[in-house]
């Protein structure tokens, strides 16, 4: 199984672009898509039983969509949040070993509240849906 | 020479604050300010919005404890139209609220204060954490993160989300429990159960000797709802006071009541007002809620294994070690699951009967029940149209205000003397303030991490020690 997770706060514009691609993906064979807006310890378990993990998150940045991977590594502050690497810490802590991590970033520009992308984040929505899809066929055939 | 001794943020709580310590010419401590030092303002900016968004609305002003807030209101929001809700509705509200507390509670309990519990007050702090702990007490962690995931897993199945959801409407709720999310919670609540009671034994057993002990222990007020019995009561019953060793206060009191006997004061210093009870005076009235608060109030539980683990808590008397909130919050878990058993084995659960329908009949509404942090007040005060003309709320946070003042005050008494400050008052005095789980996003402000830092400071506004702590 491959798990998307899209991070994000649906009512604050562009922020919501990570909720709004899992979304998309809900019914996929071979995939859990979650929206949740933060990554919190729970997930840890999630992401222990996938073969690989996606992380798709608005960025502050605007220089463009970007696919990075993630490596597993103690962050400094804590609470009961976490980021991708954290929680990937947390995952091989608790059960050993973590998957394969990834982070899609979609630049945002507008993050005041309100429902819906800007015209900006929602000009990026095709490209970074087809690097999710690749991504996922890449993990259908090992990666 | 007078001194000031600044900690700023306070981490590891839900939301950011500073602490005061002052010290007076012969360098002891004077007194000691627990600041909240942003304000949100929700009851201003709920003034002219409709009754019927209330319960939805007043959930914004939390993202951990939205549940206490939702509640909360739709129980004002039931008064102001002057309806008796169905029974399915009550019996799913309860359900609610016992998965809120058990998620709310163990978010506290095993990501936040258990580092400190079973690391010790004086392990390095930038490994006294969950993630520290996952590495020394894996089984323990996972087992705590599957209990909060049961606790929210409760609320989604009822609510449609586990953050947020307008389930709970005025006139009872908008969604009736099937028999397959029925199933589910029964089928998760054993491995909970055994959660809990493997936790409670740990706890008593295998933590910290040393943060187990005394921190910052006051003699106190207690306050929770109870039952008609002296049961303990999370989201109906009347308002009971106990005090120090358990003598009644006040009893079977209206929680609708409350302005009667509850007054808030204010300081110039802080946003988070102080609850006092009004016969004492303040700050003379000072009392507890939450844990430590509603289990020193009642008379029993009216569960087994939860009646079984008060006994042997009072075995002393009635506690007022700071730290034993810990102790309570887990004696509350099992009793929130016990209870949830009860729940669920009740048919009347699945009725679909769950909402009365009514306009506005009444121009005040008051809506009282248990909040995981303590006793949540919502006030509402509509025009004919139900547009909202004043909203009051005294949250659990801030009834824990002055006591959480005082716990600081203790802790800081002991760890500096002749000017002196010994090592470990920066992890006390924070531990003392987390045992109270308080939630400032709640009381005024929202949720984040910083750095710690600790100045003291002279009289003439110099700095005279300094003491950071990075991002913790």
């Amino acid at each position: 199984m491959q798990l998307v997770i899209g991070i994000g706060n649906r009512i604050r514009q562009d922020d919501g672009i990570g909720p709004l691609l899992a979304e998309s993906l809900k019914g996929y064979t071979g995939v859990e898509a979650i929206a949740v807006h933060q990554l919190t310890p729970e997930l840890a378990e999630r992401i222990s039983r996938a073969e690989r993990v996606l992380f798709v998150d608005a960025s502050l940045r605007g220089d463009g969509i970007s696919l990075d991977r993630v490596q597993p590594g103690e962050p400094r502050g804590l609470g009961h949040t976490l980021g991708p690497s954290g929680l990937l810490f947390l995952t091989e802590e608790l059960y050993g070993e973590s998957p394969e991590g990834w982070a899609l970033s979609i630049p945002g520009s507008s993050f005041g509240l309100g429902e819906g992308l800007s015209e900006e984040a929602e000009s990026l929505l095709p490209a970074a849906r087809a690097m999710i899809d690749l991504w996922l066929n890449e993990g259908r055939n090992g990666g | 020479m007078e001194r000031e001794i600044l900690i700023e943020p306070v981490t590891r709580i839900e939301g950011h604050a500073k602490i005061t310590v002052l010290l007076d010419e012969e360098g002891n401590v004077s007194d000691a300010r627990f600041h909240v030092t942003e304000l949100r303002g929700f009851e201003k900016f709920c003034e002219g919005r409709t009754l019927w968004e209330m319960p939805s609305l007043t959930a914004r002003i939390c993202g951990i404890c939205p549940i206490s807030h939702i509640l909360a209101s739709a129980k004002a929001c039931d008064a102001i139209l002057a309806v008796t809700i169905p029974e399915a509705a009550e019996l799913l509200r309860r359900l609610m609220n016992l998965g809120q507390m058990v998620q709310s509670h163990a978010l506290s309990f095993f990501y936040l204060s258990a580092p400190d519990l079973i690391l010790g007050w004086d392990a390095d702090p930038k490994g006294r954490n969950v993630l520290g702990l996952a590495g020394k007490e894996p089984e323990l962690v996972r087992s705590g993160i599957r209990l909060r995931a049961f606790g929210q897993g409760v609320i989604e199945r009822l609510g449609g989300k586990r953050i947020h959801p307008a389930w709970a409407v005025p006139g009872g709720v908008n969604r009736p429990l099937s028999a397959e999310d029925r199933a589910w919670i029964l089928e998760n609540l054993p491995e909970a159960k055994r959660t809990i009671i493997t936790t409670l034994d740990l706890f008593k057993t295998a933590f910290d000797a040393e943060a187990r002990s005394s921190l910052g222990d006051i003699p106190t007020m207690y306050m929770g709802l109870v039952s008609e019995s002296g049961e303990w009561e999370h989201y109906s019953g009347y308002l009971r006071i106990v005090g120090p060793t358990g003598e009644i206060v006040l009893d079977r009191y209206d929680p609708a009541r409350y302005s009667e006997v509850i007054a808030e004061a204010s300081e110039e210093w802080t946003y988070l007002k102080f609850p006092f009870y009004k016969p004492l005076g303040y700050p003379d009235g000072i009392y507890r809620v939450g844990p430590l608060g509603r289990v020193n109030a009642c008379d029993r539980f009216g569960t087994p294994l939860a009646d079984a683990e008060l006994e042997e808590f009072r075995r002393g008397g009635r506690s007022g070690r700071t730290i034993d909130y810990h102790y309570a919050r887990l004696i509350e878990i099992l009793a929130a699951i016990e209870r949830m058993e009860r729940l669920l084995k009740d048919e009347r659960i699945l009725s679909t009967e769950i909402r009365a329908e009514a306009g506005i009949n009444e121009r005040e509404g008051i809506g009282v029940h248990e909040a995981p942090r303590g006793t949540l007040f919502h006030r509402y005060v509509v025009d004919r149209n139900g547009l909202i003309e004043k909203a009051e709320f005294i949250v659990s946070t801030g009834h824990n205000n002055l006591a959480m003042n005082a716990t600081v005050r203790e802790i800081a008494r002991a760890y500096i003397r002749g000017g002196e400050v010994k090592e470990g008052i920066l992890n006390r005095i924070e531990g003392g303030i987390r045992a109270y789980d308080p939630c400032l996003s709640c009381s005024v402000h929202a949720v984040g991490q910083m750095p710690l830092l600790l100045e003291i400071v002279g009289p003439d506004g110099d700095l005279v020690e300094r003491i950071v702590r990075d991002g913790q």
